[in-house]
């Protein structure tokens, strides 16, 4: 019932859902869903307000699990292992699996310190000089180096919105993960400070499989390779972001991104 | 026995004299529901008038400002003539030709007026001095005369305030906003009563401890290393050797900042963190307001228990392991039980501050990989601290105000000692202690006691300052 365009590139898949369903309670928010993640692409997610993306998004790192009445069906795969398989560490997994959220969320603690948290709790400093490095080539990569490398003590709570989320981003990368989610990044943000996160996305995705979650047609069609279509709950249609914008196949595909649908 | 003749004519008289402020109350009420009556009469009159402008206010404000502007002056009024009058009347007697005959000073003077009143007013069957009778009477007309002229003028007050206010009621008149003003007034009053309440307190206070510091010195006062205000123990030694209150603040903090805290804060700390993380919300449900309930015991009871089981206890294990000089009244008692009384106190401000946290905090550390427990400790108690801190030193406050405990299981003898078997004595222990004795009112060792309430009074206004501080800072920074 879903229709999966063909994928001609040789994308790798990194992440591979199949038939997956998430409960609340009784009610069923994702309905059998199956998709390839690929490597070193960003796959975007889209659909109107309440089908289920973020619901899918927080599956793919066990997110789900901090909400008692949700429940998952079916099987993740990150590089072939199960996910919810009970050899799965969840903190490892995590490590694994990046998550960056809607609203900027960073510590009330110093920058330095916000950066250093993860590497600092999966232990993958060695040393004082060690974990420096780590937190400037973070900020870096997350183009916040600049702004911020002359008050790294300052609380990363007294940042602009923008700087926020970068920082987030930062936070993310710094324990090295493999997959990065990202739900609305930017959409608490104004347009020049997206133009940033954007920016930032093209030059993460050659290294990371990134996942982003997005309201704007327009940003899924900037900065993503392959664009997942999402309509109460269901898959509806997963190709290449372009085939996706200029050749839907499905008929409810096609009204949702010329607008026609809420 | 003449004295006892006088005592013979109506005491219902003398008790209606006293009665005039209750008959101005009366009065007010009679009076303003005759003005509310005749304001609601005339603005239903206007609103029924199809020819008459529409009417703003409903006419049950109109009746009610009229009913205010009759009643309130008029109760203002009773309460103010209920104290003017009697000065009154005590000027009038000694006018009168049988005050004439009053010594002209003195003691004497005084007592005969006084037993005259007394009479007069229905107080006391009989005079003991026979020429107190003669003042009787007089007492009787100056009283009846300036219960009249109060009737008179409470009356004329009503009706021209009460007219004046009836001819205001027209359609256009904004009645509500004027009522509406009135009764935010006397919300502004009720409220206030409690902060003149504390203001008349600390007045008092810094008046008896001035006093105090008359005959001891402030420094000798603050600072002293012994404390022995008994002026049967050791009526040699100068003054201010005697009131050093260092041993008992000494006591205050040991008892009620470091021994209580020690118990009160991991536990009261570990409860909040089990209930906000790790509970279930059946568990929740059923813990949390079995802590509130334990934060309702009268302390007295937590008393009996410190006093009863718990010191007797200590004592016996400390013998049990060879320490002989352990007290029955150890500091340690108290302030265990001290902590277990303040343990649903810290948790539930920490419970608070914790979950005020934001969730995107927590789910922010799990996303990095950040196990429960590392979340709990390195996210959300340094983002609750500093509402946890303001809650402890809430605690504190409470904790060196608290008197039951410490009156009934610490002991009274001022120790300075860091052996927490030791008896030791606390601030509060020791205002009782000066209180309840038959020392009089203006010896130190009683107004010692004032000098102490003072202290502990700026102590604890200063740590809920501070506290309420810490946490409006707190909840602003995730507002
Ligand atoms: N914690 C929860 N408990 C119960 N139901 C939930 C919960 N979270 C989401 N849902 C329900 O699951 C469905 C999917 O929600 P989800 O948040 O995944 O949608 P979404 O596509 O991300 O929407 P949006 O674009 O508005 O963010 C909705 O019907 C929502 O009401
Ligand atoms: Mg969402």
């Amino acid at each position: 019932m879903t229709v999966i365009h063909d994928m001609d590139d040789k994308a790798e898949p990194k992440m591979r859902a199949s038939d997956v369903s998430v409960f609340y309670g009784d009610k069923k928010a994702i309905d059998d869903v199956s998709i390839d993640i690929p490597t070193k692409f960003v796959t975007a997610f889209i659909g109107p307000s309440g089908c289920g993306k973020s619901t899918f998004l927080r599956t793919l790192n066990r997110m789900n699990d901090t909400i008692p009445s949700a429940r998952v069906e079916g099987q993740i795969e990150l590089d072939g292992e199960d996910i919810y398989s009970s050899g799965m560490d969840v903190v490892q997994l995590r490590a694994r699996v990046g998550m960056v959220f809607q609203k900027p969320n960073p510590f009330p603690k110093s920058i330095y310190e916000n950066i250093a948290y993860g590497p600092k709790i999966h232990g993958l400093a060695e040393s004082k000089g060690e974990l420096d490095e780590i937190v400037e080539r973070s900020l870096q990569r997350a183009g916040l180096w600049n702004e911020v490398k002359d008050r790294l003590g300052e609380s990363g709570t007294a940042l602009s919105g923008g700087q926020q989320q970068r920082l987030c981003i930062a936070r993310a990368i710094a324990v090295d993960p493999e997959v990065i989610l990202m739900d609305e990044p930017a959409s608490a943000l104004d347009p020049i400070a997206t133009a940033k996160i954007e920016e930032l996305i093209d030059d993460l995705a050659g290294r990371y499989a990134i996942v982003i979650v997005t309201h704007s047609m327009q940003q899924a069609a900037r900065v993503s390779q392959r664009t997942a279509f999402f309509h109460l709950g269901k898959m509806v249609e997963y190709g290449p972001t372009d085939q996706i914008f200029t050749n839907p196949l499905e008929e409810r595909t096609k009204d949702y991104i010329t607008g026609r649908y809420g | 026995m003449i004295a006892l003749a006088a005592a013979s004519p109506n005491t219902t008289q003398g008790a209606a004299n006293r009665m005039s402020p209750v008959f101005l109350f009366l009065l007010a009420i009679g009076l303003g529901l005759a003005g509310w009556l005749a304001g609601r009469a005339k603005a239903r009159a206007f609103s029924r008038d199809k020819d008459a402008p529409r009417i703003v206010s409903r006419p049950g404000y109109h009746a009610w400002y009229v009913a205010i502007w009759v009643a309130v002056p008029l109760a203002l009024f009773a309460v103010f003539w209920s104290i003017l009058s009697p000065i009154l009347v005590d000027q009038w007697v000694p006018a009168t030709p049988a005050g004439q005959s009053l010594p002209t000073f003195g003691f004497q003077r005084q007592s005969m007026l006084a037993e005259a009143r007394a009479v007069a007013y229905g107080q006391a069957a009989g005079v003991f001095n026979p020429d107190a009778a003669a003042l009787v009477e007089p007492f009787r007309e100056a009283s009846r005369f300036y219960t009249l002229v109060g009737f008179g003028f409470a009356l004329a007050l009503a009706v021209i305030l009460g007219l004046w206010a009836f001819t205001r009621v027209r359609p256009a008149f904004t009645a509500r906003v004027k009522v509406e003003r009135a009764v935010m007034g006397v919300l502004l009053l009720a409220s206030l009563v409690a902060i003149l309440t504390t203001f008349g307190i600390l007045a008092s206070l810094v008046f008896e401890t001035i006093r105090f510091f008359g005959m001891v010195s402030p420094v000798d006062f603050l600072f002293g290393l012994s404390w022995n205000p008994d002026p049967m123990s050791n009526p040699a030694a100068p003054q201010g050797d005697r009131y050093g209150a260092i041993p008992l603040f000494w006591g205050t903090i040991f008892i009620g900042a470091i021994i209580a805290m020690i118990v009160a804060i991991p536990l009261g700390m570990m409860s909040a963190i089990y209930l906000t993380q790790y509970a279930s919300s059946r568990w929740r449900k059923i813990i949390k307001p079995a802590l509130e309930i334990l934060a309702g015991v009268p302390t007295v009871v937590y008393g009996y228990f410190a006093a009863l089981t718990v010191a007797p206890a200590i004592r016996d294990a400390a013998q049990a392991v060879g320490i002989q000089n352990a007290s029955s009244e150890s500091a340690l008692a108290a302030g265990l039980v001290m902590g277990v009384m303040i343990i649903p106190f810290v948790s539930s401000m920490a419970d608070d501050s914790i979950a005020a946290v934001p969730g995107s905090m927590r789910d922010g550390s799990l996303a990095m990989g950040a196990t429960k427990s590392e979340t709990i400790k390195k996210v959300l108690i340094p983002a609750a601290l500093p509402g946890i801190v303001g809650g402890v030193m809430l605690a504190v406050s409470r904790a060196i105000g608290e008197t039951m405990i410490v009156v009934m299981a610490a002991s009274t003898a001022a120790n300075l000692t860091a052996n927490p078997l030791e008896a030791m004595t606390t601030v509060t222990v020791q205002i009782v202690a000066l209180l309840t004795g038959e020392g009089s009112f203006d010896h130190p060792a009683t107004l010692s006691a004032f000098a102490l309430g003072f202290v502990l009074f700026m102590v604890t206004l200063l740590l809920n300052f501070i506290a309420l501080r810490v946490v409006k800072r707190f909840r602003e920074a995730y507002e």
